[in-house]
């Protein structure tokens, strides 16, 4: 596993935020960037989207429509844009100037602030990614100066770890899904790959409902996700304490997952919670899989 | 010999000889019969037996009684996982001798009750059970209660007589805790109050006092996780709040768990935390952790004000000197 530092979380992120978002999957992908264009209508921001290929708005912003949102009515009103600028080949070139441009725009339509991601393809990458670096490093004085937070996303799945890092670098840092759950004990976030929740800290009976809930959730993404057999997943590498109360939840939940043909799989469980499990019996509950130490998540 | 449902014998002998006499030929049956056949027994019966026996030894599943028999509840954990490892169907036939010697009036009370929950914990299934009493050097009080914790006393190995003295396991439990009942300890300048939703609080003094005591990391989690499942206990049953006395002496950490009482008189559980709740029960497996997580556990549950009291056996038997740094 690789060590990756400190996130900014979507829903943190505050007006001259320069971020990277480096994703894996499409479902990350369109989970940050949908926090990210909701808080903005919630904000009274305009959200623009520059998409690497020129299609049409309704398209482009169709994943938000899963998030309750009305692209149709957003777009006719003018909150939600799409602009295909960076389909061309040398979308990159001015690529802070049509930012400064939109940001003035927005204000002088009215909106608080400009939110807008980019996706940057490989192909526009350019030889050794010299211009990407240009660009990237252009937009800084215009984050700064001007109402406008955003978002490059970069797919991890074609620009590889060495690649992002010294792009990484020309932002403000990166940027990740919000936390499901947060308080002084326990983290909930989601993963992605795999599909999944990690959980760290301690559970105990002042947090377990917001584990239920959280649970609840997840089984309802691992049900809809039958590619692979219902399979939810658990990391548990961060958490040092779990109750009999937490644990009872996760055997009533693998129960409820066998009952479906599927399976609630924990990694990351360390010995000593290995072995409260082991004493309760709860180690050989059906639909509950305890990945062996050390097996890679 | 053919039986069917549990059954539970005590086999009181006076000589080598007549230990074998009463457990070789019950072995051989055993196995002769399809049964899983296991012997938890000193190291010299271990060899007495091995050669008695022959090459069928080789059938037979050996444990060290020390090992096997470290802590009352721990062993019945031990006997139910062993046993639920077990194929579906076969019988599990077990000569297990419990060590009496070197013993506390404490632990040899738990000791006894835990012959008596013998009965209770697995009264639904098939197993056969075989405790060899030495009646050379155990005591007449240790030797009186074997005929009250077995419904039957073993005649050599294939023949028994019901046990005249027999008591009903609830009945024997009850009398072992009352006279087990702690008197509280007076508060301490370790006290830890609790109410609701202030659990973490508990868990993060009690690892800081165990640590300062020279605790392992292992037994320091073990410890953490009993009080906290006691203190969720006194939180929802106890009247919300109550208080944790921490107490050291040579050979244990003392943690006892005190609530203000419901003043609702709460059914009693039967047998709390002595018997394995089943994967799926609502409740009952709080107690049962704790039980399994600390030593001894010596308790007074009450509706009005329950006392829960917890040792944890100090890692090694011999005091580091001052200042010597302990792992």
């Amino acid at each position: 596993m690789t060590v990756v530092p400190a996130l900014t979380t979507v829903g943190q992120m505050r007006h001259g935020d320069h971020l990277l978002l480096g994703y894996d999957t499409d479902e990350e992908r369109e989970t940050v960037l949908a926090a990210f264009l909701l808080d903005g209508l919630a904000s009274g921001h305009r959200g623009l989207l520059l998409p690497p290929a020129d299609i049409p708005a309704g398209v482009a912003l169709s994943f938000l429509e899963m998030h309750g949102c009305r692209v149709d009515e957003e777009v006719a009103a003018g909150r939600l844009c799409v602009d295909g600028h960076l389909a061309g080949p040398e979308g990159l070139w001015d690529l802070d100037e049509v930012i400064r441009r939109e940001a003035r725009r927005a204000v002088g339509d009215g909106f608080l602030a400009l939110r807008v991601g980019t996706e940057i393809l490989r192909a526009q990458a350019g030889q050794g990614l010299k211009t990407l670096h240009d660009s990237e490093l252009l937009l800084d004085p215009v984050f700064a100066s001007l109402p406008v937070l955003g978002i490059c996303q970069y797919d991890r799945r074609v620009f590889d770890e060495a690649e992002l890092a010294p792009i990484a670098g020309l932002h403000h840092g990166r940027v990740g899904a919000d936390e499901v759950w947060r308080d002084d004990l326990l983290s909930i976030t989601r993963t992605f790959v795999p599909p999944g929740l990690a959980l760290a800290g301690e559970i105990d009976d002042s947090n377990v409902t917001a584990v239920a809930r959280a649970l609840q959730a997840e089984r309802a993404r691992a049900l809809a996700r039958t590619a692979h057999g219902v399979r939810a997943r658990l990391d548990l590498g961060g958490v040092h304490f779990i109750d009999v109360g937490a644990l009872r939840l996760l055997v009533f939940c693998a129960l409820d997952l066998s009952a479906a043909g599927g399976t609630l799989e924990l990694s990351g469980v360390a010995p000593h919670i290995r072995r409260v499990m082991r004493v309760a019996g709860w180690d050989r509950v059906p639909g509950l899989r305890i990945e062996p130490q050390g097996e890679p998540p | 010999m053919t039986r069917t449902g549990f059954v539970h014998q005590a086999l009181c002998y006076g000589s080598d000889q007549e230990f074998l006499t009463g457990t070789a030929d019950f072995l051989r049956d055993g196995l002769d019969a399809g049964d899983v056949v296991l012997a938890v027994l000193s190291g010299h019966h271990i060899a007495l037996l091995t050669e008695e026996l022959g090459s069928k030894a080789r059938d037979v599943e050996f444990a060290d009684s020390r090992d096997w028999y470290d802590y009352p509840s721990r062993t019945l954990g031990r006997y139910h996982a062993y046993c639920r490892r077990q194929d579906k169907g076969r019988r599990v036939r077990v000569v297990g001798e419990p060590v009496w010697t070197g013993r506390t009036e404490f632990e040899t009370q738990e000791w006894m009750r835990y012959e008596s929950l013998v009965n209770v914990a697995f009264a639904a299934s098939d197993h056969w059970l075989l405790c060899p009493y030495d009646t050379r050097t155990l005591t007449a009080n240790v030797l009186a209660t074997a005929r009250r914790t077995h419904p039957e006393l073993a005649l050599g190995a294939r023949s028994s007589e019901p046990s005249g003295d027999y008591a009903d396991p609830a009945d024997f439990s009850a009398q072992v805790t009352a006279e087990r009942r702690p008197d509280p300890l007076p508060a301490g300048p370790d006290d830890i109050r609790f109410c609701r939703g202030r659990s973490a609080a508990v868990r993060r003094a009690l690892a800081g006092y165990a640590r300062r005591h020279g605790m392992s990391a292992q037994r320091t989690y073990d410890m953490v996780a009993a009080v906290h499942e006691a203190v969720v206990n006194a939180v929802r049953y106890g009247g919300g709040q109550g208080v944790v006395r921490l107490r050291s002496d040579p050979e244990h950490l003392v943690c006892e768990i005190r609530d203000a009482g419901a003043h609702a008189s709460v059914p009693r559980p039967g047998f709390p935390g002595h018997l394995p709740p089943d994967a799926r029960a609502a409740g009952g497996h709080g107690l049962w952790l704790v039980r399994q997580l600390s030593d001894l556990v010596a308790e007074d549950l009450d509706p009005a004000g329950s006392v829960l009291r917890l040792y944890f056996r100090r890692s090694g038997a011999v005091q580091p000197a001052a200042g010597s740094v302990n792992s």
